[in-house]
């Protein structure tokens, strides 16, 4: 792995905060509707399903499979150009909802739609400002 | 849906550059003015502003009227982003019908340029900014790519046939001295141009420009006829559906059966579509949301149409914003600023013999991976 890259990060919130301090440590964390029971992603103030404010968090599978992709080769930010093609997937995870993400990995070009994804490792995760996969 | 006796009676367009040669406002006022004098009337008339543009903020509609010197009895800023524009209309239509106003002037533009559109991209909204800006998403080009191959995979669709999209428009745009590519485009060219993001190639991309529209929204009787164009139904809606990435269609489908009902048409007497084409898929999924064809069948549909101004299947006459350029929020009324050129005669070297109806449709506002907004007019030359 190369130095720490430059990306944009995300700006920390009241909804996001338990989020984003799970991946600072490698896992991903999702919120729960005690009401009607739903995962859900992103992280929300309320659920968008049955509007309860009463929502928990979980530590999810970090299992997940790819619904969509595409090879970004012109990115929104210059940290990422040296890392082109970024891998841009929609994946369903495990839990039930969908996440934009990323694959990572020097056999990403490999993503297709159908293909499983994991979670990076712990180790790889302080790397990445948001949950990342890798091809499983 | 509100009255047939008030419609469009006036139409602008500023020059489109890569680069500004004004101010924002500057832009706003030059469209204003030209719409006002295409409809033969005067700024006192005015007593409604609607505007749609996203480098507006910190200023407003009602700071616009500061700088215009106009004092108005409705004012109405935009929030649907590409679909804002036919909204501003639909809401115009009912301000007027209410009494709230007499005479609207709907304004759409932005100064647009490359620096501006990665500007406004990384910080479009909380949901982009916090969750794909950090994954190097791509900017909508990376998001876009995700629903063309989604629909390429589900349904066979071809990119020869959605190049045929945008081969379409650019034979139409040959004959628009506003568009900004007007160069001939063959089925190689496109199908060989630089990769973006795969399967999106360079001209499945809009280029970033500057410049604004505007239509004048009033009693149609206020005007000769020949400048008069109803708005025979009008439709909007947003977030369909909830909760997806990248879904294969919008909230077209949800009024398209009383969007052609309140008109007293269906799909086979429309003379033209202006479709928001921020990429050909968006087009083909509206073609099919809005009943040209089947779900899953534009592929098909396109293989054996001709999308030019003079073709079987004419599609955003003036080249569109994937050859005219797309200036910001203004991408959202050039089609309908195309569409009432057209009713009016006015297209010049692209106009289409005897035209007197079609249809307009809107898209925008990149949430979560998609457009969220959607919208839809049938005009017709009012006779």
């Amino acid at each position: 792995m190369s130095a720490q890259p430059n990306y944009p990060q995300p700006y920390e919130d009241a909804d996001n905060a338990p989020f984003l301090a799970a991946w600072h440590k490698g896992v991903l964390a999702l919120q729960r509707c005690k009401g009607c029971g739903k995962a859900i992603y992103y992280p929300r103030p309320m659920c968008p399903h049955c509007w309860s404010a009463d929502l928990e968090w979980f530590e999810a599978s970090g299992k997940g499979t790819v619904v969509g992709h595409s090879l970004v080769w012109r990115p929104n930010h210059e940290s990422f150009q040296p890392e082109v093609p970024v891998v841009l997937v929609e994946v369903a995870l495990a839990e039930g909802p969908l996440m934009l993400s990323r694959v990572v990995g020097d056999d990403r070009e490999k993503t297709r739609s159908g293909a499983a994804v994991r979670l990076v490792t712990m180790s790889d995760a302080a790397r990445y400002p948001l949950p990342t996969f890798r091809l499983a | 849906m509100a009255s047939r006796e008030i419609g469009i009676v006036g139409l602008g367009q500023t020059k489109y550059s890569k680069k500004p040669n004004g101010t924002l406002i500057g832009y706003l006022a030059e469209a204003g003015r030209l719409a006002l004098a295409s409809a033969g009337m005067e700024k006192k008339d005015i007593d409604g502003l609607a505007i749609s543009s996203f480098q507006l903020p910190p200023d407003n509609a009602v700071t616009l009227c500061d700088q215009f010197g106009l004092s108005v009895s409705w004012a109405w800023y935009f929030t649907a982003g590409g679909a804002g524009s036919l909204s501003s209309v639909l809401a115009a239509i009912q301000a007027i019908e209410a009494g709230q106003a007499n005479a609207v002037l709907c304004i759409a533009g932005d100064l647009y340029d490359v620096n501006a559109h990665y500007k406004l991209m990384g910080n479009f909204n909380h949901a982009l900014s916090n969750y794909a800006v950090p994954h190097g998403f791509g900017g909508p080009n990376g998001l876009f790519a995700i629903v063309t191959r989604k629909h390429m995979e589900r349904y066979n669709t071809t990119r020869e046939q959605l190049g045929r999209i945008c081969i379409g428009q650019r034979a139409s745009a040959m004959l628009n001295e506003n568009a900004l590519l007007r160069a001939p485009m063959t089925m190689d060219d496109y199908l060989n141009a630089r990769m973006i993001a795969d399967p999106l190639r360079l001209y499945d991309c809009v280029l970033p420009c500057i410049g604004a529209e505007a239509v004048l929204v009033t009693a149609l009787d206020r005007v000769p006829k020949e400048k008069r164009v109803r708005v025979l139904s009008g439709y909007e809606r947003h977030n369909h559906p909830p909760g997806e990435i990248a879904p294969l269609e919008g909230g077209w489908a949800l009024f398209r059966d009383r969007l052609y009902a309140d008109a007293g048409y269906g799909p086979k007497d429309m003379q033209f579509v202006q479709s928001y084409d921020d990429y050909p898929i968006m087009v083909a999924v509206q073609l099919e949301d809005l009943g040209f064809c089947a779900k899953g069948e534009i592929g098909p549909f396109l293989a054996r149409h001709d999308m030019a101004w003079n073709g079987s299947f004419p599609v955003n006459t003036g080249g569109g914003q994937l050859s005219c350029g797309q200036t910001g929020a203004g991408g959202g009324m050039i089609g309908l600023w195309e569409a009432v050129c057209q009713l009016r005669g006015e297209a010049g070297a692209r106009q289409i013999p005897s035209v007197s109806r079609g249809l307009v449709a809107g898209y925008g506002m990149v949430g979560y991976g998609h457009g969220l907004g959607a919208s839809a007019v049938i005009l017709e030359k009012a006779t």
